[in-house]
């Protein structure tokens, strides 16, 4: 009888707090998205499963000792998996676009704007006493505005540990409402004759070009930032390896089955954080506010900015590619070119697009990189 | 009293951190533009870089490597380039 009632103790159903299992819904509802509505399902799959392995009760897979805990401790804690997922973007990334028409690094650090913004916000609601964020956790909060999955999390294991469940689940849950956040800001904020500028061809981009530029950013970040050099290093490392074609083997496994890999460990580690102790909170809502506040701001500043330039330079630019200087490559490339198609059907700005766009990747890294400084220097 | 260092500290990082991040776009739009403009010129006079690449992909050591281990390989492959160096030196002699 002893035991019967220990086995009883020990089940599932004994043991579930309400927030557990509501954190098992959740993880649940991603596991929805992902599957059914395919939202980053790369990601939401293993985020999702983590946070329903998280959550059940008595097994303690997010607990120390727990293997979930393991991969957290071993990747995220120590900055090593956004570091090689930053990697493996860096090989992916081509500065074709971006070369071509360097002024749109511009746009890229316009986008940076709602970072900044919002971690104002975030102090501000401090001060109002809503919420309870330092000034390390608004930066955190702050830098969901880059829409740059890897360096809200990097930013965040450095600044936020605590917070990294919903900056890290904010952060991806917008990067996959591209498509549904950026369209009615970017409308609003352009006129009619101005989603159809045409711009000029991009001119061809030479292979030594491509090649010396990893090592020009490379050498900037080094003299002037070294706060951003694990980022942007890593980065400049993915990326040359691509261009230089003589280690393809390297660069195609960057590419593929390394930053595969690292993403599984990487999504069930940031699953293992959406535990009912750690997650069910008012901050998480505000989070998700400031961040969805972040990054509309961004795409904000990336339209604006294109408008400025306009004025100001001679070779127009179509103010839709502003808004894909927020990162979220490529994504927010292709909303752009979406829009622009809608008001004219022969106006492609994909590859315009990508130059912000991955100007927006060096931008919020720079942005991480004197949060950083900031923060843990000041 | 805490509370509007917080604020304070929060608008100079803004201004700060905004300001950094266009200062260094801003030299990385200089530096690029240099190293494009100063590669374009090059190129004017060197020529473009083939356009599928420089050497083939490595996904195999390549037997250039292989030549320093194995001897023989070594051998044989001086044979052939001299017999193709003798061929071609006797060819454009005529």
């Amino acid at each position: 009888m002893e035991q019967l009632l220990n086995l009883w103790h020990n089940t599932g159903i004994y043991q579930i707090a309400p927030g557990q299992a509501f954190m098992i819904a959740i993880g649940m509802l991603l596991l929805y998205l992902a599957i059914k509505k395919n939202f980053e399902p790369l990601l939401l799959v293993p985020i999702g499963f983590g946070a329903v392995l998280a959550n059940i009760p008595g097994a303690g897979l997010a607990e120390p000792g727990g293997i979930l805990y393991l991969f957290y401790t071993v990747g995220i804690e120590s900055g090593a998996f956004p570091l090689i997922i930053f990697m493996g973007v860096g090989a992916m990334t081509d500065f074709g676009p971006l070369l071509s028409n360097p002024r749109t690094l511009f746009l890229g650090a316009a986008a940076q704007f709602g970072i900044f913004a919002t971690l104002l916000g975030a102090v501000l609601l401090s001060t109002f006493g809503i919420f309870d964020f330092s000034l390390a956790d608004a930066a955190a909060i702050g830098i969901i505005g880059g829409a740059d999955g890897p360096t809200s999390i990097y930013v965040a294991s450095k600044l936020a540990p605590d917070l990294l469940g919903a900056i890290a689940v904010a952060s991806y849950s917008y990067m996959a409402l591209v498509p549904l956040i950026q369209p009615p800001i970017m409308r609003a904020l352009t006129t009619e004759a101005e989603r159809k500028i045409k711009m000029v061809q991009q001119r061809h981009v030479s292979h030594r070009e491509k090649i010396v530029f990893p090592l020009l950013l490379l050498l900037l970040v080094a003299f002037l930032l070294p706060d951003a050099a694990p980022l942007l290093g890593m980065f400049c490392f993915g990326n040359l390896m691509k261009e230089c074609a003589v280690v393809d083997r390297l660069s195609n496994t960057t590419q593929n089955s390394l930053i595969n890999t690292v993403t599984i460990f990487l999504g069930l580690a940031v699953g293992s954080k959406l535990r009912a102790e750690e997650f069910l909170d008012l901050t998480t809502l505000g989070i998700l506010i400031l961040g969805m506040v972040a990054f509309s701001i961004g795409t904000a500043s990336g339209v604006i900015m294109a408008k400025i330039m306009n004025k100001m330079g001679k070779a127009q630019i179509n103010p839709l590619i502003g808004s894909a200087g927020v990162s979220a490559v490529p994504m927010a490339a292709r909303v752009s070119n979406k829009l622009g198609l809608e008001s004219d059907p022969h106006n492609f700005l994909l590859m315009h697009a990508m130059g912000p766009n991955v100007a927006g990747v060096i931008g919020s890294a720079v942005a991480a990189g004197v949060l950083i400084n900031y923060v843990t220097g000041g | 009293m805490e509370s509007s260092d917080l604020l304070n500290e929060g608008f100079t990082l803004m201004l700060f951190g905004v300001g950094f991040v266009f200062v260094f776009l801003t030299l990385l739009v200089i530096a690029t533009s240099l190293m494009s403009w100063i590669i374009i010129r090059y190129e004017k006079s060197v020529g473009v870089l083939p356009e599928e690449g420089i050497p083939a992909p490595t996904a195999v050591l390549s037997p250039h490597k292989h030549a320093h281990n194995t001897h023989t390989q070594d051998k044989s492959l001086i044979t052939v380039l001299s017999a193709a160096v003798h061929k071609y030196r006797s060819r454009n002699k005529k």
